[in-house]
């Protein structure tokens, strides 16, 4: 079965790990992931109000572009790219009129029936893999290493599309027990994690990740896994940063979730791209004796 | 229930009802207040109230109504008992709203339960197993984090799951989230959508016990309604008693096993032995239940063929049981009061259960006093009398005319006297009623209509009660009449004399500008089309409330004035609202989602001040009397001043009881609180009597209250009143107090020590010179406080003379002295 | 008291349509913000709010009372949009298209927040491109 992917511009550029980790997973597990053509940015941010309808365009037009190539879904990588895909395609599900508005407005393109299903890679490996079926592909369990999981925003809020429980979410907690991770539960798992901020005011962004983190590294987090290429920057990047502005800190090195089943699937750790990191990755790895398994 | 507070996740964290649980002396900790995680006595415990009540999104949008004061209770509970405990309760409003409900939260706050305002947004767990909780402190402004080792949450009320079923099955509405409708809510809210269906409690909404026993009462009158006229239930026959005057003391010991209750801990066997050789004992048996019809039968048949005049059964509690024994006693021809009971079980083996020696000691003990007892019990007789078939009402307000209708339905006459010169007190002059809006005139017209057209009711206007003598069943009042006396006789009394606004005496201006009104005042004004256009409108809540003077909260204040704003807001569209209020307190499901409703669509602003800053309205320098006035007030949340121009204002104003209570007060001997409220029996059990026999109150003459609890408290009345009535004759109790009056000194003690009005102070029969006391046997409920005053033990309780209660005394004093 | 600092829009020159803020606001959002009953929990669980001048609660009860130096507040552009508030808020009002509205109703003047050229350059290249494009949106009109 051939599934239908959608990148979104950061997964092109500062996130071609996650892309390429995604990848190998996916060929391991025999499924065939292909990326959508002709795709534009989703436009990043869901519009907040009512009568913008400009900036549901963007997102309509990839989803016009999958009923295109008769697909019916579509998987994403980016959590901001789905929620914004999610967020259009909710929004004129529920209301037909901007629908019509839209399809008018875009006349060089086909119109949009409302039969894509967009989903999040997390949500596929959940729902469509299942995780015991992964368990069972799994070389180099992750055993010994004590994680923390981190959400963010854009999975899990607004709730109408969020991939799980909005205050409690699981997904993450149940894929990395299910491969051998111990992961700590940390209450800091759903906030934001400071966002495009870190473009203007890094400190307010290495403060968020100090508060975000800290709490779990002194519940024995050795590592932070997560989804989203933005968190990742702010956690990775901006985290290391804080250790500047709080003695004793240090920060722990971020994983995409991706990148550690692809370590567990005993593939190739060039497909992780672990150069790309603030806080070296490798080293916990080795320690944990992931890699020479 | 809302993830973010941690319940299942955390061991800590529980619910309210769990927390009455560890608090219970039943409860798995026997009442000792400690963590579920470790056991451990927590220093610290916080409440979060709302917890999905009030809630738009993930829970119901209504107020549960209960959680304020139930966490008050549960917070002052543990705080009593241990305060070293630090305790917090984070609220948005407290419902303080009935009865000394204000006077019980600040109780609270001088216990040092700590109260924050502001509603949690998460909470996390430490590795001690404490839970921290981050909230913003909305009348400091800061945003906090708190670490408590308990938490409580105060969760939302819901309806039953099955309610939907049950309701499909009655065939009756039931609402969207699984409550049961009214027919019509303000005018008859114990209907239900079928007829012969009634509702009562929390099946309608959420409802504390006072409320849910009123609306029970009123029920059970709407039940009987339509089955009145079938054939009363005759009492039991019994043969007629054997007088045993002059028998010698012969008595029958029955000792009970009780299962295994009594049996598995301590020695029947024995302790009907030692019985059997006790003086006078003619018999003394054990049997495995007492209480089974066999048991009964055999009781019967040894007093038959023994001869027996005294029975004594060994079990458990008169209580339960008591009432069923004296019926085998009377099916033998036995008076019922020469029966005694002696509590081996609640008493003995079940406290002693670990101890099978002392056990039967002490059930051999409590039985020899019990034998030394009824050696020396009497036939008592109970007085029979006849009860005077109609009910007074005094007040002809909404719930005068409600609890008329209702004994009318049951086929029982009243009368309604009404001092003003119309019936429908208060709401002749309020415009419309919350929470649906109906104006008051669709409520009271047809009730006067149907009031004057029932033969059952007579309606005596311009009238007050003079006089009133006698007692339940058989009272006679004179009445007057604009300038005419009459006098007439009654069964039962219902007072239903309602409320009135407080006089302000000048606070708020009020008086002096013609532009500031009582809430009432503006109701008039818009009933009779008598305003002009305002532009900026104020609203003044708690007005003459919950301060010093007055301390408790009007509790339907808050509802009024949402109400009225909505009014102004409809009629003057342009005109900005502003609410100042000190706590929002519109309980309930109706009310909260009436406020929500009206906040929403009338862009009503609220202003929350803080009780010792109160709003100071400023009069205009050039035009004091007729111009337009400032208000300034202390928003508590921006914390900072405002002023506000207005040209309208409007104070809620507190409430007290009718101008005539201290004269009715002293008339029906009943209790009045510092508020002119009449004080119930009991706040719970019995909140619709008054202790004396005979006298039931409804309404805002209890305590200030919406229509649809006055009218559900009186249906609740007239149910009460009716009880004696349909009963024809009344037997009083055969324990009561007798007045030696050679030994009487007519000091008075007794009379102030009855708390049910039956002893009264007369001359003496023979030598009328002197006062002694009197007992009405009609009232005396059998208390023996009386007997307990008297210091020349001239007045005595019967069945529980000295003479009796000695005897048991030495018994058990030598049965001890033996061993 | 005025905790607001910021001075950057002349409120009076954005001539507002309706007068009211209120209305302003709530026709840009379609929340009411009487439903509002101030009781923090926004305020409380919002990641920014150590930061901000006004905390959430206090923009809505700002644009209530008509306060416009709201417009002048820190607070709506440390919004990041989280929607953590919204989730949270009994009264179901979603306050992240509230602090949204306020947004708009400056950029829509064409008043920017951010000035493009003012972007350090230095990190171009290691932050997501998403983290541009999101400023954009919420920054520039
Ligand atoms: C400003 C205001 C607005 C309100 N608005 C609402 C509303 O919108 N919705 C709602 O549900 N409730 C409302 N209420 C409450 C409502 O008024 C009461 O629930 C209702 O009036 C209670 O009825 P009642 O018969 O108990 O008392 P009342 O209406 O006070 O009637 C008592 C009657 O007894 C008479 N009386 C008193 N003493 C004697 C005596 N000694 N002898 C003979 N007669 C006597 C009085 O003259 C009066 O006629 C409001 C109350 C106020 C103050
Ligand atoms: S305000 Fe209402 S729902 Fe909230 S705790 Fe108090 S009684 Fe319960
Ligand atoms: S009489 Fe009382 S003690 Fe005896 S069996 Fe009955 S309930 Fe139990
Ligand atoms: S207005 Fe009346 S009901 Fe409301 S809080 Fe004040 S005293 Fe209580
Ligand atoms: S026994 Fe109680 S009720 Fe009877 S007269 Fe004495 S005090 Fe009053
Ligand atoms: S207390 Fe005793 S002495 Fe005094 S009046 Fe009563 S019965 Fe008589
Ligand atoms: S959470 Fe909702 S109700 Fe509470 S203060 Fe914020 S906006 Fe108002
Ligand atoms: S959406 Fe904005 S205001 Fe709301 S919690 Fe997130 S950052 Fe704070």
């Amino acid at each position: 079965m051939k599934l239908l992917y959608y990148p979104g511009c950061t997964l092109k550029t500062s996130a071609k790990n996650l892309e390429k980790s995604a990848f190998a997973i996916m060929d391991a597990l025999g499924h065939e992931m292909v990326e959508m053509e002709d795709w534009t940015c989703c436009g990043v941010a869901s519009s907040l109000t009512d009568d913008d309808l400009m900036h549901h365009i963007a997102p309509l037009r990839n989803l016009i572009h999958v009923e295109d190539e008769g697909e019916d879904k579509i998987i994403t990588l980016c959590d901001m790219c789905c929620n914004t895909l999610k967020q259009t395609n909710l929004r004129v599900k529920e209301k037909p009129d901007d629908l019509e508005t839209l399809n008018s407005f875009m006349d060089q393109e086909n119109d949009y029936n409302g039969t894509v299903k967009v989903i999040h890679f997390l949500e596929f490996l959940r729902d469509e893999v299942g995780f015991d079926v992964l368990k069972k592909k799994i070389k180099n369990p992750l055993r010994g290493m004590k994680i923390m999981s981190y959400y963010g925003c854009m999975l899990l809020r607004p709730r109408e599309v969020s991939i799980d429980d909005a205050e409690e979410p699981t997904v993450m907690e149940e894929l990395f027990t299910s491969i051998g991770a111990e992961v700590v539960d940390n209450p800091f798992k759903v906030e934001c994690c400071g966002s495009y901020h870190t473009v203007e005011d890094k400190n307010l962004v290495s403060n968020r990740a100090y508060r975000i983190t800290k709490f779990a590294v002194d519940r024995g987090s050795e590592a932070i896994v997560l989804s989203c290429p933005l968190c990742r920057f702010n956690l990775d990047v901006r985290g290391k940063e804080a250790e500047k502005l709080y003695n004793n800190y240090k920060q722990i090195p971020v994983y995409y979730y991706t990148q550690l089943i692809a370590v567990a699937l005993g593939l190739d750790p060039k497909c992780c791209g672990f150069g790309d990191h603030a806080v070296d990755p490798v080293l916990l790895l080795k320690k944990k004796g992931v890699f020479e398994k | 229930m809302r993830k973010e507070y941690g319940y299942g996740k955390y061991d800590n964290v529980i619910t309210a009802l769990q927390f009455e649980r560890l608090l219970s002396s039943f409860g798995p900790t026997e009442g000792k207040v400690s963590r579920p995680s470790d056991g451990k006595k927590p220093k610290s415990i916080g409440w979060i109230q709302c917890v999905g009540s009030r809630s738009e999104q993930l829970g119901f949008p209504y107020c549960s109504r209960v959680c304020c004061m139930y966490a008050t209770k549960e917070a002052s509970i543990a705080k009593e008992a241990n305060p070293d405990i630090d305790i917090t309760i984070y609220y948005m409003d407290i419902r303080a709203y009935g009865k000394d409900f204000q006077q019980y939260y600040d109780h609270a706050k001088d216990l040092g339960v700590k109260y924050i305002r502001g509603r949690p947004s998460s909470v996390y767990e430490n590795p001690d197993e404490s839970i921290t909780i981050k909230y913003k402190d909305t009348l400091t402004g800061k945003i906090e984090e708190s670490t408590v080792d308990m938490l409580v949450l105060s969760t939302a009320i819901m309806p039953n799951k099955d309610n939907k079923r049950l309701g499909e099955a009655l065939g009756v509405d039931v609402d969207e989230n699984g409550f049961f409708k009214q027919d019509s809510l303000l005018t008859d809210p114990i209907q239900s959508t079928r007829d012969g269906i009634f509702l009562a409690g929390c099946i309608q909404g959420p409802k504390d016990i006072p409320d849910s026993v009123s609306m029970a009462s009123g029920a059970a009158a709407k039940a009987v309604a339509p089955i009145k006229d079938r054939e009363k239930h005759i009492g039991k026959e019994f043969p007629p008693e054997r007088d045993v005057t002059n028998e010698k003391p012969k008595i029958g010991v029955f000792v009970c096993h009780c299962g295994k209750n009594v049996a598995n801990y301590l020695d029947v066997e024995k302790v009907t032995e030692d019985a059997k050789k006790l003086p006078n004992v003619e018999y003394a048996d054990h049997m495995m239940f007492v209480c089974s019809e066999d048991s009964c039968k055999k009781i019967k048949e040894m007093i038959q063929e023994k001869g027996l005049n005294r029975i004594i059964v060994a079990a458990c509690s008169p209580r339960t049981h008591g009432g069923l024994f004296q019926d085998t006693l009377m099916e033998a021809g036995l008076n019922k009061y020469l029966f005694e009971m002696a509590n081996i079980r609640n008493h003995c083996s079940w406290v002693h259960s670990d101890d099978w020696n002392a056990a039967t000691d002490k059930a051999i003990k409590l039985v020899s006093a019990s034998v030394a007892k009824a050696r020396h019990l009497e036939s008592l007789t109970e007085e029979e009398f006849s009860i005077y078939p109609s009910t007074l009402i005094i007040g002809g307000g909404v719930s005068g005319m409600k609890a008329a209708l209702a004994l009318a339905k049951m086929g029982i006459k009243s009368i309604i006297i009404e001092k003003e010169s119309k019936l429908g007190g208060r709401l002749r002059h309020l415009h419309s009623m919350f929470p649906s809006d109906m104006k008051s005139e669709e409520i009271i017209d047809p009730l006067i209509k149907e009031i004057t057209k029932n033969k059952l009711i007579t309606v005596m206007l311009d009238s007050e009660l003079e006089d009133l003598e006698g007692y339940i069943g058989n009272y006679k009042g004179k009445i007057k009449q604009k300038e005419m006396k009459k006098e007439i006789e009654f069964g039962t009394i219902i007072v239903a004399t309602g409320f009135r606004e407080i006089d302000l005496k000048g606070k708020y201006q009020y008086g002096k500008n013609k532009n500031i009104v009582s809430q009432t005042e503006l109701e008039t004004k818009l009933k009779n089309n008598d305003l002009k256009k305002p532009k900026n409108v104020v609203f003044i809540n708690c007005a003459g409330a919950m301060d010093e003077e007055r301390p408790y909260c009007c509790r339907v204040g808050c509802g009024v004035s949402i109400k009225n704003a909505k009014l102004l807001s409809q009629k003057f569209p342009k005109a900005k609202t502003y609410l100042l209020y000190r706590d929002m307190r519109v309980f309930g499901k109706e009310e909260e989602e009436y406020y929500s409703d009206v906040l929403k669509n009338y862009h009503v602003i609220t202003i929350r001040y803080p009780g010792d800053k109160k709003p100071e309205v400023v009069l205009d320098k050039n035009n004091p009397k007729d111009g337009p006035v400032t208000i300034k007030v202390y928003d508590d949340l921006l914390k900072e001043e405002m002023t506000i121009p207005a040209d309208l204002v409007a104070l809620t104003v507190n409430t007290e009881g009718g101008a005539e209570t201290e004269k009715l007060k002293n008339m029906l001997k009943v209790p009045v609180d510092a508020a002119g409220f009449f004080i119930e029996t009991h706040a719970k059990i019995k909140p619709l009597d008054f202790s004396t026999s005979g006298i039931y109150m409804c309404g805002a003459a209890h305590y200030p209250k919406n229509l649809v609890d006055s009218i559900a408290q009186a249906e609740g009345a007239a149910s009460r009143a009716s009880i004696p009535i349909s009963q024809e004759k009344m037997k009083g109790e055969g324990i009561v107090s007798e007045v030696n009056e050679d030994l009487c000194r007519g000091c008075g003690t007794c009379e102030s020590a009855c708390a049910y009005s039956a002893i009264e102070m007369k001359p003496h029969p023979r030598d009328p010179t002197r006062l002694v006391a009197e007992v009405n046997r009609a009232l005396c409920k059998g208390c023996g406080s009386c007997a307990a005053a008297c210091l020349n033990s001239a007045i005595e309780q019967k069945g529980y003379k000295s003479k009796q209660i000695n005897v048991m005394i030495t018994a058990l004093i030598e049965q001890g002295a033996a061993k | 008291m005025n905790k607001i600092s910021d001075e950057n829009v002349d409120v009076n020159a954005l001539k507002l349509k309706k007068g009211d803020l209120v209305k302003e606001v709530e026709d840009l959002c379609g929340e009411n913000l009487f439903g509002c009953y101030q009781c923090g929990t926004c305020s409380a669980g919002c990641p920014f709010v150590e930061d901000m001048d006004l905390s959430p609660d206090e923009v809505i009860r700002y644009v209530i009372l008509d306060k416009k130096e709201v417009l002048n507040s820190k607070t709506i552009w440390l919004c990041a949009a989280c929607y953590t508030c919204a989730e949270r808020c009994p009264r179901d009002i979603n306050i992240t298209k509230i602090m949204e509205a306020l947004r708009q109703i400056i950029l829509r003047k064409n008043i920017d927040r951010t000035n493009l050229t003012d972007i350090p350059m230095e990190e171009k290249g290691s932050i997501p491109q998403l983290a541009f494009v999101c400023l954009f949106r919420k920054n520039v009109g």
